[in-house]
């Protein structure tokens, strides 16, 4: 039977926002519009587990995991490799972060866990709910908060000296970072 | 004629009345506000780099490849298995 339109404009919409957590999962542009592809190809030959009405969002970004996980993993060294293709991607950043900014963003990201990456991206970026990105990823809400949370302390951590005079702090506030001793 | 109390319709100025603020230890109070404040600075500014890197992708739209790819997968007939 052919696809319902409907279902298939669904799919669609969802593409942009599934490359970009693909992106972010594989760190490398091709790879990820493979993935991106497979993903497409598994889910449409699998339409009839999909329940209209439900969160085909949800529904996507847990097969393209799945796949990441099963396959896509397997080349960690690669994976691991943050930069390279990515950054041709993101030629057009916007103007409010700078270039070296977002690469030093990129950069930090990349140290992440890779599950702390996705749970964040999920949440941060992607705007899933706590509950939603726990059934993406298969774990429990609290591991996605507890995920979250330590991302983020561990991303300010890698950022905030680097990033300290693009916020401006006063002098105090410069000097609890430098911690008293540097200049 | 008081007019000191003409018109008092200014919101002090910011930080006026709480940048300098401290407690009877002085410079803890100040230290801590610091570093509360830069800690909801970098977590702002975490949340929007991430997006922004994020959005870019996504602005992007469909590709079109992908777009034919879904467009033929939808026509096809379900038959293979």
């Amino acid at each position: 039977m052919k696809l319902d339109p409907a279902i298939r404009d669904q799919v669609l919409a969802t593409v942009p926002s599934l490359r970009a957590f693909a992106i972010s999962l594989c760190g490398n542009i091709d790879r990820a519009d493979d993935l991106v592809q497979e993903t497409l190809l598994r889910a449409l030959a699998h339409i009839d587990s999909f329940q209209p009405g439900t969160n085909m969002p949800a529904w996507l970004f847990t097969i393209l995991r799945n796949l990441f996980r099963s396959e896509y993993r397997k080349r960690r060294r690669e994976v691991e490799d943050a930069d390279g293709r990515y950054a041709e991607t993101l030629k057009s950043h916007p103007e409010q972060t700078g270039r070296v900014e977002f690469s030093e963003f990129r950069a930090a990201l990349g140290k992440l866990p890779s599950d702390q990456r996705e749970a964040l991206i999920l949440v941060g970026a992607s705007g899933f709910s706590y509950e939603d990105a726990a059934a993406i990823c298969g774990c429990a809400v609290g591991t996605i908060k507890s995920r979250v949370n330590r991302a983020r302390t561990r991303l300010a951590d890698l950022l905030a000296i680097d990033s300290v005079d693009d916020f401006g702090p006063d002098r105090a506030t410069r000097a609890v970072l430098a911690g008293g001793g540097r200049s | 004629m008081s007019t000191s109390k003409t018109v008092n319709l200014q919101p002090p100025a910011p930080g006026e009345d709480k940048a300098e603020t401290r407690d009877d230890m002085g410079k803890p109070a100040t230290q801590r506000r610091s570093e509360v404040r830069l800690g909801r600075e970098v977590q702002a500014r975490i949340g929007q780099q991430l997006r922004a890197m994020y959005d870019d992708v996504v602005s992007q739209g469909v590709p079109p490849h992908i777009a034919d790819l879904v467009g033929r997968l939808s026509e096809q007939d379900d038959g293979a298995a």
